[in-house]
């Protein structure tokens, strides 16, 4: 269908907002498990399995972001 | 594969006498796991260590210390002594060694302190040189107090004013300026505060008598006569690292090996006319243990196998063959499995490259990764870790090769060909036809490879679950089945996203018509969703058996199922986000390289070119992608099912790098 220009501009702003912010609440979360796991790491080398698994879990955010965003795009 | 080593539960017993031939013997043939003897009772007790024990310590230590001080720590012996020549040198040696090397190492040690010294003084005595004052009239006054010292600014001014009856002498330097004030006692304060305001830092004199400059040639000469000394200690330790080290290394290797064995008494029972060592071992080489046992300990110690208690934990040697070996090292970094559990190893193998393959996805950077893998393998030979790691890189870059030809057609971020609604788009026909169309284009096709990715994860986390099924079976009936109430969810989530998709990606469509084809097509609108009954049913069905196997609590992780799902759709989006980088820079540096005509901008171009590509693209894309294969396993996959916590196989044994047994 054909789309009103302004409108296909607005949902790829949107879908801009939907990776933008799902990566800052991403980096937000990591920051802090992140300082934690590396802290872990340094009294115990073999805390690093379980640190990285803990670190990357909220990478599930962005990736959630990433879809949406895909989906929107793929609407217009 | 999938199953750790078959471990048999072994009990070791014998005669006193024969303890050190059976030791031996077990640390030769290093299979057997050991369990430390804890319980002693009126009948057993902890065994005393062999009699060699205290002598070989002695010696150790000596070698020890004759190690610091000749500075060998890291020498490495061009090659292994026998065993034989170690133990008929070694009494003579450490005699030799002992009288030529302590007494010469404490000289050293006594000459070292004595030049630092001098040189301390050295460096007191040097700004006062130019004032030409004798050392021993700055100390010792009845009324007088003398400040020597370096100052940050000149202080004789404000000293001179303010302070009555002094005598300050100054020696401006590049960056400082030397003090020598005298001042009567009184003044003593109000000095030493203006000294403070101008960042005065006070010399310690040496207690010495005369001309500084005298003294200081003097104290040059010294330590030229000192220096000389050492050089002569050095050449004659020298002399005897040449000759000794290779000795001393592996004499040390081998008197290490020796206590080894010689305090193994201590974890195990003896009575006063018999030993009881408790282990595990393979089971297939329990044989070898006993024929072994028979002929050195001549009939004196034999191994028998019993069952294990419930309580004991069986040791876990993980068992995959020769290519899969690399892949144990994640499985290491997280846990040891435990000996009943599922060993994931085979599963790493076969995801990782092909998860890491798809997001690299290019030809160029795989061959890189190749050839990165073979040098680390290359380099780094005697680092077992490091090994692996290049095996895995190289898997890893092998399969990213394969997507990056056959796939997306694509090397260093640029197509094979362009694409068809762009023919001007930069592309390696410039400089060869390579007759291979990309199956999927990363910028284009990005529906489809979200698609890819979802079938990726719902084959990735029906194994999860079903190994999950298998790890509780044995133990637990119920969990087992909760199980598959979970695959039941999943099975009904995946054909749900699959009917929304339906036919907008070729991926859904041959998923529709082949395996989720037996689900009759009943489908309702709701909310603009179009929702597929026998799904939801599925869904439904598997919540319920969640709630009566795993109890209501689990409820709150049925969310989690799609949560993981959606997440393999990080498969898809390192891929374009990768591929869009390389893009971005091709973009902005192709015009500066073939257009602009300049040379220099050129060969700047191609310098950016490289960096861009090398740093952003090849290592940060290639490390992202491997964090993100290995999450993929670790987070979504091992949750479904693994526990860890096992106990490693680690038996009796020794590592011989520079010495050898002589039979």
């Amino acid at each position: 269908m054909a789309l009103d220009p302004t409108a296909v501009g607005l949902a790829l702003v949107g879908a801009g907002i939907a990776i933008g912010a799902a990566g800052i609440g991403t980096g937000i979360a990591q920051a802090q498990i992140g300082a934690a796991a590396v802290g872990a790491t340094a009294e115990d080398p073999k805390m690093f399995g379980k640190g990285l698994t803990l670190m990357v879990l909220p990478e599930t955010i962005v990736i959630f972001g990433f879809v949406v965003a895909f989906l929107i795009y793929g609407l217009v | 594969m999938l199953k750790p080593e078959e471990m048999t539960r072994v009990v070791v017993v014998g005669s006193i006498e024969s303890l050190d031939a059976t030791i031996e013997c077990l640390y030769e043939l290093g299979v057997l796991h050991l369990i430390d003897f804890t319980e002693q009772d009126e009948e057993f007790r902890i065994g005393q260590p062999l009699p060699t024990a205290s002598d070989t310590s002695q010696k150790l230590l000596k070698l020890r210390s004759i190690i610091r001080s000749l500075e060998i720590e890291d020498h490495k012996p061009a090659r292994a002594m026998h065993v034989h020549d170690i133990r008929s040198r070694m009494d003579q040696a450490l005699v030799t060694l002992d009288l030529n090397t302590s007494s010469k190492a404490d000289s050293r040690q006594k000459i070292q302190a004595l030049v630092r010294e001098k040189e301390g003084e050295i460096r007191a005595l040097e700004p006062i040189v130019p004032f030409a004052i004798p050392v021993e009239l700055f100390d010792g006054y009845d009324n007088l107090s003398s400040f020597v010292g370096i100052c940050k600014t000149d202080p004789s001014a404000a000293l001179t004013s303010k302070v009555a009856e002094c005598e300050v002498f100054a020696d401006a330097r590049k960056s400082d300026v030397v003090v020598v004030a005298f001042v009567k006692s009184e003044g003593r304060t109000e000095a030493s505060k203006i000294l403070a305001e101008h960042g005065f830092q006070e010399i310690k004199l040496p207690k010495v008598k005369g001309d500084p400059d005298e003294i200081v040639v003097q104290l040059r000469k010294q330590i030229k006569e000192l220096e000389a000394d050492l050089a002569r200690i050095e050449a004659d330790l020298d002399a005897i690292r040449k000759q000794f080290a290779d000795f001393i290394i592996s004499s040390d290797e081998h008197l290490s090996i020796e206590i080894l064995k010689a305090e193994t008494p201590l974890r195990i029972a003896t009575s006063a006319n018999s030993f009881i060592i408790d282990g595990w071992a393979p089971s297939h080489r329990v044989d070898e243990i006993r024929t072994a046992l028979d002929t050195m300990c001549c009939g004196l110690a034999f191994i028998e196998t019993v069952s294990p208690e419930k309580s004991e934990e069986t040791p876990v040697k993980l068992k995959n063959p020769k290519p899969v070996k690399p892949f144990e090292f994640f499985i290491n970094l997280v846990s040891t499995p435990k000996y009943e559990e599922i060993d994931p190893t085979l599963v790493l193998f076969i995801t990782f490259p092909l998860f890491f393959g798809f997001m690299i996805g290019d030809l160029g950077f795989g061959l890189s990764l190749v050839v990165l893998g073979a040098m680390i393998r290359w380099k780094f030979k005697s680092s077992p870790d490091l090994l692996k790691l290049g095996a895995i890189i190289l898997a890893g870059g092998f399969m990213a090769s394969v997507f990056g030809l056959f796939v997306f057609a694509e090397a260093f971020g640029v197509p094979f060909h362009p694409p068809v609604e762009n023919p001007d788009e930069h592309s390696w026909e410039v400089i060869a036809n390579i007759p291979i169309h990309p199956l999927l284009d990363k910028m284009r096709d990005s529906m489809e490879m979200i698609a890819i990715s979802l079938v990726a994860g719902w084959i990735h986390l029906t194994v999860g679950f079903t190994f999950g099924f298998v790890n509780h079976y044995p133990h637990s009936k119920k969990h087992a089945v909760g199980k598959i109430a979970w695959l039941l969810v999943l099975f009904g989530l995946f054909a749900e996203m699959m009917v929304i998709a339906g036919d907008a990606t070729q991926t859904s469509h041959f998923m529709n018509s082949t395996v989720l084809s037996p689900i009759p097509d009943v489908s309702a609108d709701m909310i603009g969703i179009k929702v597929s009954m026998p799904a939801l049913g599925l869904i439904v069905a598997g919540v319920l058996g969640i709630v009566v196997f795993e109890g209501a609590m689990a409820l709150t992780e049925v969310v989690g199922v799609f949560t993981n799902l959606v997440s393999y759709a990080r498969l898809a989006a390192m891929a374009i986000g990768k591929g869009a980088v390389a893009v971005a820079f091709n973009f902005m540096l192709f015009p500066m390289i073939f257009e602009s005509g300049n040379i220099v901008v050129a060969i700047l171009g191609v310098l950016a070119l490289f960096v861009s590509q090398a740093f952003f693209v090849f290592f940060i894309g290639a490390l992202s992608s491997g964090i993100q294969a290995i999450r993929l396993n670790y987070v979504e996959f091992f949750l479904k099912f693994f526990e860890g916590g096992g106990t490693e196989f680690s038996p009796l044994s020794y590592e011989r790098k520079y010495s050898v047994i002589t039979k």
